[in-house]
């Protein structure tokens, strides 16, 4: 089961870099603080790019899950 | 022996597991380019892609005369084929070989991204790579040029792919549900991979004995290259995108690291092979720039760049295999059009930057110009003044 419960989902399998990038940082502007960001992706690049992201951004990386041929990665907004 | 084997899974983990940092990609390139320079064929990659659709459409009918550089053995194609072959293993190794399908906007975006490439890095001498990375090691002054068409044609691609997200909806393609009771790929791959570069490596041992020692050298250089390039991610597109894009400069450095190490290498060997002083130097600088916008913008919409492209194709990602496909097609017919007419003539003068100063001030002048280019990028990565998204 899922650890964390996501507010939005962001489906961005089959996308590579940077589209993922660019669609959860739009997305990130949207949310409120505290809520959370689930995206899957299949671009293996994802793995890197999103906790330098959040490093930057300042939101919170909380994780990610390996599914059924995909990764789930879930971003905390601050 | 307990002790051994945990000791070699963890230094496995190490290297094909997690990501190697990028200013170690930008310190082994340097040096893996410089081996190149110093086997007689400087580091690129378009170039190989051309001579293979150069034979392709002379196996079709559509060119008269056979290429003169061979399909396989021929220096230009061999760094190519290596960086394909070094990509693809280190894949395998990294358990990250998988066939990747992508929603249809993105198949045609690197179709046109590829096509966009083709065309711009035959009037820059050759792509990120050869029209700007190796060239400003080689002290190309077009090197400059299609640094600065980089720039501008990454802004561009940039601002496009911010419309797109905002005005075209894409589905993801259908994922395929993983089948039961198949193989495990996961644990398969390694051992495909470790095959693989014993074979590489075998081979490139018995083409030694056949007189092509040169390409035997050039080919294992190259496969190093890919799998520096693979395991780091290493990507050009970055260093020019990321600093509008999200603010983050650690791809900037890591390339105007090597750029300024490269330099060095590459001097010293012109120096001591006066007749090499004019490889790689090309058109400035209309060349450079139209074809570096031309180039930045293909990038972009492609995600990858040269080597980019072809380092994720070797991973599987359809998307840029077909850019690759597009680049190579393009780039061989637009050559093969500059070549029986006059319009090169005005893209500007091939001059090597050591003649018009000196080898000295040639180095720091280079050198000069990637600290600006870093302080700039590390200036904005503090207060994000130039990130437009």
């Amino acid at each position: 089961m899922a650890e964390w419960t996501p507010d939005e989902v962001l489906d961005a399998r089959g996308l590579s870099c940077p589209m993922p990038i660019l669609k959860t940082k739009k997305i990130m502007k949207t949310l409120k603080s505290g809520q959370i960001l689930e995206i899957q992706g299949t671009d293996p690049g994802t793995r890197n790019d999103l906790p330098a992201f959040t490093e930057r951004s300042g939101d919170e990386f909380l994780g990610e899950e390996q599914k059924d041929g995909y990764i789930s990665f879930f971003l905390k907004k601050a | 022996m307990g002790v051994l084997v945990g000791k070699f899974k963890e230094g496995y983990s190490v290297l094909f597991d997690r990501n190697w940092p990028l200013w170690v990609g930008g310190v082994l390139l340097a040096l893996l380019g410089i081996i190149c320079m110093a086997a007689g064929r400087p580091w690129g990659v378009a170039g190989g892609l051309r001579v293979w659709s150069d034979w392709l459409f002379y196996w079709v009918g559509l060119y008269n005369t056979a290429p003169t550089n061979a399909f396989f053995f021929s220096n230009a194609s061999i760094l190519t084929w290596g960086l394909l072959f070094g990509a693809f293993g280190a894949a395998l190794l990294s358990r990250q070989f998988a066939w990747r399908n992508a929603p249809k906007l993105e198949l045609f975006k690197g179709l046109i991204g590829g096509v966009f490439m083709g065309v711009g890095s035959v009037m820059a001498g050759g792509c990120n790579v050869g029209g700007f990375y190796t060239a400003l090691a080689a002290g190309s002054v077009s090197g400059f040029a299609m640094m600065a068409g980089l720039l501008v044609g990454a802004l561009i691609g940039l601002k496009y792919l911010m419309w797109e997200i905002e005005h075209v909806t894409s589905k993801p393609p259908k994922q395929k549900a993983a089948k039961e009771g198949g193989i495990d790929w996961s644990k398969v791959q390694p051992w495909l991979g470790a095959v693989f570069f014993l074979f590489l490596l075998g081979w490139a041992y018995c083409m030694s004995f056949r007189a092509y020692t040169q390409e035997a050298v050039l080919m294992i250089t190259a496969v190093g290259i890919g799998i520096v390039i693979q395991r780091c991610r290493f990507c050009f597109v970055r260093s020019f995108r990321d600093p509008f894009m999200t603010g983050e400069a650690v791809a900037t450095r890591a390339v105007a690291m090597s750029v300024i190490l490269s330099v060095f290498g590459f001097f010293t060997i012109k120096w001591f092979r006066a007749d090499w002083q004019m490889i790689y130097i090309y058109h400035h600088w209309i060349g450079g720039l139209v074809g570096g916008v031309i180039f930045g913008i293909g990038m972009l919409l492609a995600g990858g760049c040269g080597s980019g492209s072809v380092w994720r194709a070797g991973e599987g990602q359809l998307k840029l295999i077909l850019a690759v496909i597009t680049f190579s097609m393009s780039n061989s017919l637009f050559k093969n059009y500059v070549w029986t007419s006059d319009v090169a003539k005005s893209w500007g003068k091939p001059i090597f930057l050591a003649a018009v100063t000196d080898y000295f001030w040639a180095i720091v002048i280079t050198a000069v110009v990637m600290l600006v280019w870093w302080a700039v990028m590390a200036w904005n990565e503090e207060t994000d003044s130039l990130t437009i998204v």
